[in-house]
This record gives structure tokens, C-alpha cells and sequence, in this order.
């Protein structure tokens, strides 16, 4: 009697099981077309994903959406999946290398601000689309100027930590986003900046440090990173380092330029405080006074 | 992953501002007849911060205590007949950082888009001045008053942009994108020289506050061609630059400082520049790509007048300033056998600074021969990788890298100077991908800066001056570097993420001398954890350590032909800081969802300085600066569609920074501040979403 019940509830469990995928799976095939692409078959084991077609891969009047061919555009033919959900996988991006996700994206994702992804650090350092873009959400965290240094900090922690110094910028108001400076998917300019160059980046907001002046200070023409870092640091108006130590690094210590560092209250103290050795050169990024006066190359007036 | 690092954020205004954003509509498991339509959002509700925070209220506004509106929305509609998408977005409404955007879009046709954004920045610091004038570009110095009144300064960037975009026919399209920045206020300035100042100030220094009052324009427009192999884009990117003032006058003051008046303000510039970039696939497994552009810079805005600027004959009234420059860029990425990938990349860029030279100064002092001048810089650089994939998802990568700097330099300099710098890189990394549990990569980059013969500083009359010091950007430099990354998963709902960034820089000296950058050292490792108890509750918690270090070497008083006098001593500057954060998301019920972020930062820079020879010296006091931010946030589903969010910040900022703690400008203005500065925020909204 016992061992009766014993082997029959499994083989009552197990019978009702195979119904279930029975019937799951007629009902999945009794699917229309329409139903199929648009995945509403796929929705009844992933619903969350389906949110894919709350965004613009979801807009049918654009024949070139992914919609027009549902799930299976990105991850190919379902067809064996819905036969077989646990063994026959369709493409999980998951499991795929980055340059095969890659190339799913880049079907139709090509040119304009991609068209120098090839050879850029992420694409050679295996950086793949779904590392940093979510597709089956509403809405893409990376995006958004408020939550896109989230996404870059899982990679990039030592910007995590200099964007919270007490010099910053209002990255996380999200006034600033890191891809207004930096371009991911990859520019001609040095870390991948948005313009050709690290001035020409920076001058996007303050133009008026370009110049050219009538007096000009030579790092300050070559690279604006030489002085400051603009991820963030604890000196004001994010520099490198505090003056006077910042100037000493190139600077010969004749005259005053030698001074030691002090917080005595004396005149050579002025190099230390307040603004530092900016407390007399006023124009340190240069000065378009043309002023025939004695000493004027000194960035004073 | 991404997912779980989703909660990381730390920030202040992260989660007070997030609080009000638009809700991530995968929250709730929907039906499917809704998954298709794209949800709207808006919410408003009341702000109270408890206290004064000025780093606290920096950039958002909120640096007194009081009550904030929160307003935010998020509205998007679109037509499945005709794939048309109308969109209107606002965060922070209620705010003084808000931001405003319109966006209409016939999907694979045209769009448009209008928005407004504010950038704010309160200065940090309470002023107390009697200087009057403040904001405007006329300025009077005080007699010292012995208690002067208080001023606040900020300043603010209100900037428009639009955007159009076509697609015109086939596969060309048109982008157009215009900024407009208006950028008003007031920035801390000054003006000062050598000489003792009244009792109790620190010299000839006075309080001069900069007027901001300028227009920064950028318009972008680019024609793009994407075809199946080639891809196009080239246009035309222009940009302005328009200051209201290009001088600032100041009455009164020191006599010392009487011809200190006016200042030149930045001058008006604009650029144009043509380009064209473009990739193209060779085959399926080789494709290259390139840019080339031509720019113009010009700078010819009227020289600032006034009795103390005397003018060289001849000079006309601009400097007729103006820059070309000409870039050129090509590269190529090949994958010959599927296990190899080879990359080359060349780039040239040619910054030519035509602006003539004229005598703006009667070549009285030795360190200048009166003339202006240009900066020019012609910038090289080249990469070659390759990279082999090895069995078990191994992946060799090596690489060069070699960049050349040539600049040109006046006839008579104070800064020794180098015409040519060049520096060789050569990495190799080890990166393994696809594992389910472990990932990571380890890399090694050493390089090798070298240059041309040092250019001694010269006088007027071509004596030699000091040359003890090689600038640290053109000293020769070896650079090794380090990193580590390793992503563990060791169970399914545990991850940990290792990170080790770690480099050392040692520069040399000028022959003959023993003074000038010595050292650079830079460290950073990281620790994250993430971990996902159940659907419903995750948890995420990082720590970093991080530390900049340099070495340098000075001397008090050089003769004007390079003689150190005494004493010669060394400066330690370091930079080291704990850094912690915690993360927690619930959803304890259906209808509720909770949230915590703490992070917790202490930095300490030191100023270490020792005698190498001479009397001994003192170090300057280390700064520590401990920052805290607490966010809570808790939000209730009333209805299906609506509910109410509870916020709470804690934001607290504490320092021993002496920058301004004891100045004291000749005209009695001083800055503080509060070196323990702690708000609480509390925040009630309420939120509807439709479809």
C-alpha cells in the first residue's frame, strides 16, 4: 500500500509535468505570427525583457526597427527554443564573446559617432555594447546624465572616487556626464576625447581660455591636463597639485620662485595661501593686455 | 552586471534626484498589452533642508536651509500608425540646476529637439568684502572696514540646444546641433604684487571679483553616410566665444597696486573647422577608418584701454591672434587568422600659431624681448598591436605606442625648454574573458620619454640664465605601469570585483644639477562586492584606496645664472584617501521599494618638505578632509499608477583646509569656511505614471 503511493505520486507529478510542457507548448505554436515576433511567446518566461519594445527598437512604423522581426533579429531563430526551452538556447548574449554581440549591434548600429569603434581602446580591450548599454529596459541608465557614471565606474573606480573630491564637476548632479568629454565608442582624439584633442575638449565650456594671447603660458596651450584633472582632486579649481609646488615643477627658483612653502603670514606665505602664486599672476592661462609696461609678460593685469 | 553596479551610485544627488526620476517601468512585471507602449511620469513634492550646506548646495542650489519644490517629469508618447515620438523630460523643475528638454521624432525620417539646461555653482566659500562694484566690471576698493558686509558669488551657464536631424536619401543623413550658453555672475579675483600691505594683511593683495558675462556658441552641422562597408561623416564645427568685458576697472586701493588697473578680461575668439571621418570594411575581417580636418582659430577682439595701458608703435589695436590647425588620422584593425588581430593607428596633428609677431614691450627687462609669443605644437603619435587568443579564453595582447611633441619657443625664455619630446610605450596584457566564474586581465605598460637637446633660458642680450629645472612635461621620464583587474563570481548570486591600478614615474634631472622633478608614484586598489540575497533584495559594497605621490626637488634664491643658494630641499606632496560604500535595494512588498546608499570618503594630503642643504624647514600642515553621504529612500504604491516617495540625505563635509582660513586681503576681504558643514534633507513627492 505504502510503496503504491510511494512510486505513484512521482509518476503522477511527472505525468502532470509533461502535460503542462505539453500543453505550454501547443499553446506557444497556436501563437499567431505577429504574436511570435513580437515575442509575446517569449514573454511568458521573460516578460521583463519585452520591455525592449517600449523604446525605439519597438516602433513598427520604422521598418528598420527590430521589431519587424521580433526577438529573433537579435537572437536568432526561436524556433528549437520554443521546441526545447532548457536545451535548445537561441543567442544569449551572456555567453557570447564581445565581438559577436558586437556585431549583432553593429547590423544597424554603424557610422556617425561609431566610426572610429574600430581599433578604440574599448573595442580592443573587449568592451562589448551590453557591457554598457541596457536594451530591455525603458530606460538606459548610460543614457541618462545622472546614472551614466554608474555605468563607467564599473570599470573606471578611480574616477568613482575623484569625482567626490571636494574640486569636481557636477558629475553627480548630473549637470555633466562623462560622455561630454569622452566618447565610448571611440574618436581620434586622446582618451577617446570627444573633440580632436584635450584643449579642444575642454574649451567646448570655457572657450574663454583659448586665446590666443598677447602673452601666453606654454603648458597652458598645450594641454590643459599638464595643470588640472578634471575628474577631481582636493586642490582648488582642480588642480594637480597646490601652488607653489605645482609652479616649481617647471620654473627656475630664481628670485622668488624658490620659496618654501609656508602658512607664516610673511609676503613669501602668499605663494602658499589664498590663491597661491595666482595671488600676482592673476592671468595664469594668459592675458591679452598689450600693456607697454615693465614686467607685464608676468600674467599680472 | 550591470545591473548589480546599477546600485553603486553614492552620490548625494543621486538619490535625491533618481528619487524623482523617472521610474524604471521594469519594476512591476506588466502584462503584455502594456510592455508595448512606453510610460509618462511626473512628480511633485517638497524639499526641506535642515541647515546651511554650501559644499552641500554647490551645484544643486540648495545651500541654505528651507523649503524646495521637486518637481520632475518625464512624458513620452508615441504614434504606432506613423512611428512619431513626442517627448518633454524635466528634472529638478523646482531647483536652481534644472532641466528642460522637447523632442518630436518621426522615427527613421526627422526629429527635433529643444532643451534647456542650468549649470550652476554657488562659490563655496562665505566672502566678506566691502569692495563695491561686485558683478559689474567697475570695481572700488574700500577703505579697510573692520567689519565688512558679506557677498555671495556664483556663477550660472544657462545653455539652449537644439538638434535636427534628416535622413535625406538612402543612406546619407543630415545632424544639426547649436548650443547657446549664456554664462552670468561672479568669480573669486584679484590683483596683487610684492611689497607689505596694511596691518593685518598679507601684502599688496587685493580683492578684485571677476565679472562673468559671456556667450559661448557651438554649432555642428555633419552630413553622415552609412552604408554596409562605408561609413562617412563630415561637416562643418564652428564655435564663439563673446565676453562682455574685456577689461576690469579698479578705483581706489593701494598705491602699489594703482597701475594694476584695468585687468584684461578674456578676449572674444571663434573657430571654424571642416572634417571629414570615415570607416570602410576592407573584407569581413579588415577595416580601417580616418579623419582629416582643418580648423581656424581666430582671436581679434579690441585690446582693453585706459590710462595705464600704454601702447608699442605699431601694434594696431588686436593682436590679430589666429591658429591653423590640420589633423590627419588613419587606422586599421585586421583579424588574418581568426586567433590574431592586428591594429595600427597614426595620427598627426599640426597646431600653427599664426598670429604675428610684434614688440608689445620696450625690451627693457632681461627676461623678455617685448614681443608676444605663439605657441605652436605639431603632435605625432603611432600604435601597432597585436593580439592572440590563446586556449581557455586567454588572450595575449602586445602593443607600441610612440608619440613625438615639437613646439616652438620665443627667442628669450625664463623656463628651460625643449623642442622636441618623444616617448615609446610598450605594453603587454593578459586578458581572460567568457569564464563563467573568473574574468580579468593583467596588464604592464613601460615607457620611455626622451627629447632633443635642452634650449637654455635666455635674457635679452642672449646671456645664458638659470637652468636647473627640466619642466616636468619635458623632462626625461621612464613610466611603468600596472593593472590588475579580476571579476570572481564564486557563487551565483555573489560577485567580487578586484582592481589594481599602480604606476611610478622617475624623471632626471638636468645634467649638473640635482634639483627639479625627481618622482611620481600612483596606486589605486579597489574592492567590490555585490550580492543578491533574493529577487527582491541586492546589496553592493566597494572600498578604495587611493594614492598620488610626487617627489620634487627646489632651492631657495638661484643666482640668475643658476647658482642654488641655500637651502636646496626636497617636497613630498601626497594625496591618500579610504573610500567606502554601501548599497541596498528591497522590495519588500509589491507595492513597496526601499533603497540605502552610504559612502564615506577621508582624504589626507600631505606637504611634507626636508632640507637637503641648509637650515632645516618646516612641512606645511597636512589637509584632511572627511566627506559623508547618507541617502534613504523609500517609495509606496498608493494605486497601480501612483504613489508617494520619502527621501532623506545626510550630507556631511569637514575639513582643516588653511587655503583662506587666516588671509586677509589689504582691503579687509577675507574667505571662510565652515569647516564643519552637515544638512539634512528631507524630501515628500508624489508620483503619477500613465500610458
Amino acid at each position: 500500500m505504502n510503496r503504491h503511493r510511494t512510486w505513484g505520486a512521482p509518476f503522477l507529478a511527472t505525468a502532470c509535468l509533461w502535460l503542462a510542457v505539453w500543453i505550454y507548448s501547443a499553446s506557444a505554436f497556436s501563437q499567431s505570427a505577429d504574436e511570435i515576433r513580437e515575442g509575446k511567446v517569449c514573454a511568458n518566461c521573460h516578460a521583463n525583457a519585452l520591455m525592449v519594445w517600449t523604446g525605439k527598437h519597438g516602433t513598427k512604423a520604422d521598418a528598420r526597427a527590430p521589431i519587424s522581426v521580433g526577438c529573433a533579429m537579435c537572437h536568432g531563430d526561436p524556433a528549437e527554443h520554443l521546441k526545447s526551452p532548457a536545451n535548445a538556447m537561441p543567442k544569449r548574449f551572456s555567453k557570447m564573446p564581445s565581438a559577436e554581440k558586437n556585431e549583432v549591434c553593429s547590423t544597424c548600429h554603424q557610422g556617425r559617432a561609431r566610426i572610429h569603434w574600430a581599433g578604440s581602446t574599448h573595442e580592443r580591450r573587449d568592451v562589448a555594447c551590453s557591457s554598457c548599454h541596457k536594451v530591455h529596459v525603458a530606460h538606459d541608465p548610460v543614457r541618462d546624465k545622472l546614472t551614466q557614471s554608474d555605468v563607467c565606474f564599473s570599470c573606471h573606480k578611480e574616477q568613482r572616487v575623484q569625482i567626490n573630491r571636494p574640486s569636481r564637476h557636477p558629475i553627480r548632479e548630473g549637470l555633466i556626464a562623462c560622455s561630454d568629454c569622452h566618447n565610448p565608442h571611440g574618436s581620434v582624439g586622446p582618451a577617446m576625447m570627444v573633440r580632436d584633442n584635450v584643449n579642444d575638449t575642454c574649451y567646448t565650456c570655457h572657450m574663454e581660455k583659448r586665446g590666443p594671447f598677447v602673452r601666453t603660458h606654454q603648458p597652458v596651450q598645450e594641454n590643459c591636463a599638464l595643470c588640472h584633472n578634471p575628474h577631481g582632486t582636493t586642490n582648488p579649481n582642480l588642480l594637480r597639485q597646490r601652488s607653489p609646488f605645482l609652479c616649481q615643477q617647471c620654473h627656475e627658483p630664481t628670485s622668488h620662485r624658490g620659496n618654501i612653502a609656508n602658512l607664516t603670514g610673511t609676503s613669501t606665505s602668499a605663494s602658499t595661501l589664498a590663491r597661491g602664486c595666482m595671488n600676482c599672476h592673476t592671468q595664469i592661462h594668459g592675458t591679452n593686455n598689450p600693456s607697454d609696461i615693465s614686467n607685464e609678460r608676468t600674467f599680472r593685469r | 552586471m550591470n545591473t548589480r553596479k546599477a546600485f553603486t551610485k553614492t552620490g548625494m544627488a543621486a538619490a535625491l534626484l533618481a528619487a524623482l526620476a523617472p521610474a524604471d517601468a521594469a519594476e512591476m512585471l506588466a502584462p503584455y498589452g502594456q510592455l508595448n507602449t512606453a510610460a509618462s511620469e511626473a512628480s511633485a513634492g517638497l524639499g526641506y533642508a535642515d541647515n546651511d550646506g554650501r559644499r552641500f548646495g554647490q551645484y544643486n542650489g540648495i545651500s541654505r536651509d528651507g523649503f524646495y519644490g521637486l518637481l520632475d517629469f518625464s512624458l513620452v508618447k508615441r504614434d504606432d500608425e506613423t512611428g512619431t515620438w513626442l517627448g518633454g523630460f524635466g528634472r529638478n523643475v523646482g531647483l536652481y540646476n534644472r532641466q528642460l528638454r522637447f523632442e518630436h521624432t518621426r522615427q527613421g525620417d526627422w526629429g527635433y529637439f529643444v532643451e534647456y539646461n542650468r549649470i550652476p555653482r554657488l562659490e563655496p566659500y562665505s566672502i566678506l568684502t566691502g569692495v563695491s562694484g561686485i558683478g559689474s566690471n567697475n570695481l572700488t576698493m574700500p577703505a579697510p572696514p573692520t567689519s565688512p558686509p558679506s557677498a555671495d558669488l556664483k556663477t550660472v551657464r544657462d545653455n539652449i540646444g537644439l538638434g535636427f536631424d534628416k535622413i535625406l536619401f538612402g543612406n546619407w543623413d543630415l545632424q544639426v546641433r547649436f548650443r547657446n550658453e549664456e554664462k552670468d555672475g561672479t568669480r573669486v579675483f584679484a590683483r596683487g604684487t610684492t611689497g607689505a600691505g596694511p596691518v593685518g594683511s598679507f601684502g599688496q593683495f587685493e580683492f578684485t571679483p571677476e565679472p562673468i558675462n559671456s556667450t559661448t556658441r557651438q554649432l555642428d552641422v555633419k552630413i553622415n553616410y552609412t552604408g554596409t562597408d562605408l561609413q562617412l561623416a563630415g561637416g562643418y564645427y564652428g564655435t564663439m566665444y563673446n565676453n562682455q568685458y574685456n577689461g576690469l576697472n579698479i578705483a581706489g586701493g593701494l598705491a602699489g597696486l594703482s597701475t594694476f588697473t584695468p585687468l584684461a578680461l578674456p578676449p572674444d575668439n571663434h573657430s571654424h573647422q571642416l572634417y571629414l571621418s570615415g570607416s570602410y570594411g576592407f573584407t569581413p575581417t579588415t577595416r580601417g577608418n580616418f579623419k582629416v580636418a582643418y580648423a581656424q582659430a581666430k582671436q581679434d577682439d579690441a585690446f582693453v584701454t585706459g590710462v595705464n595701458v600704454p601702447l608699442s608703435p605699431g601694434i594696431g589695436n588686436n593682436l590679430m591672434g589666429k591658429v591653423d590647425t590640420k589633423l590627419a588620422q588613419a587606422g586599421i584593425v585586421s583579424t588574418p587568422i581568426p586567433k590574431l588581430t592586428l591594429s595600427a593607428n597614426l595620427r598627426y596633428e599640426d597646431r600653427d600659431d599664426k598670429t604675428p609677431v610684434l614688440l608689445y614691450l620696450t625690451p627693457a627687462l632681461t627676461t623678455t624681448d617685448g614681443a608676444n609669443e605663439p605657441r605652436s605644437i605639431r603632435t605625432t603619435t603611432a600604435k601597432a598591436e597585436a593580439s592572440y587568443a590563446l586556449p581557455q579564453y586567454f588572450r595575449l595582447t602586445g602593443g607600441v605606442d610612440y608619440e613625438e611633441k615639437k613646439r616652438n619657443t620665443s627667442p628669450v625664455r625664463i623656463v628651460s625648454f625643449r623642442e622636441t619630446t618623444d616617448e615609446t610605450s610598450y605594453r603587454v596584457e593578459l586578458r581572460r574573458m567568457m569564464s563563467e566564474t573568473l574574468t580579468g586581465a593583467l596588464s604592464y605598460v613601460h615607457s620611455e620619454r626622451g627629447g632633443s637637446p635642452w634650449v637654455l633660458t635666455t635674457v635679452t642680450g642672449g646671456a645664458v640664465g638659470s637652468n636647473l629645472i627640466a619642466p616636468i612635461h619635458l623632462a626625461d621620464r621612464d613610466r611603468d605601469k600596472v593593472r590588475l583587474s579580476v571579476n570572481w563570481t564564486p557563487v551565483d548570486p555573489l560577485t567580487f570585483g578586484f582592481y589594481v591600478d599602480a604606476a611610478r614615474d622617475d624623471y632626471s634631472t638636468r645634467d649638473g644639477s640635482t634639483i627639479g622633478p625627481m618622482k611620481g608614484k600612483y596606486r589605486n586598489y579597489s574592492l567590490d562586492a555585490a550580492y543578491s540575497f533574493t529577487d527582491q533584495w541586492q546589496a553592493t559594497a566597494w572600498y578604495t584606496w587611493n594614492e598620488t605621490k610626487a617627489d620634487q626637488t627646489t632651492c631657495v634664491g638661484a643666482s640668475s645664472t643658476g647658482v642654488c643658494g641655500v637651502p636646496t630641499y626636497s617636497s613630498t606632496i601626497s594625496n591618500r584617501s579610504d573610500s567606502v560604500g554601501f548599497g541596498l535595494r528591497g522590495k519588500p512588498s509589491a507595492a513597496l521599494q526601499l533603497g540605502a546608499d552610504l559612502s564615506y570618503t577621508d582624504i589626507k594630503d600631505d606637504y611634507e618638505q626636508a632640507t637637503l642643504t641648509g637650515a632645516a624647514i618646516d612641512s606645511v600642515p597636512a589637509i584632511t578632509t572627511r566627506l559623508t553621504r547618507l541617502n534613504l529612500f523609500a517609495k509606496y504604491a498608493l494605486q497601480k499608477n501612483s504613489g508617494i516617495r520619502l527621501d532623506y540625505v545626510f550630507d556631511r563635509y569637514s575639513t582643516n583646509d588653511w587655503t583662506w582660513s587666516t588671509w586677509v586681503y589689504a582691503d579687509g576681504s577675507r574667505l571662510r569656511e565652515d569647516p564643519n558643514q552637515k544638512v539634512n534633507f528631507f524630501g515628500v513627492s508624489y508620483y503619477y505614471k500613465w500610458q
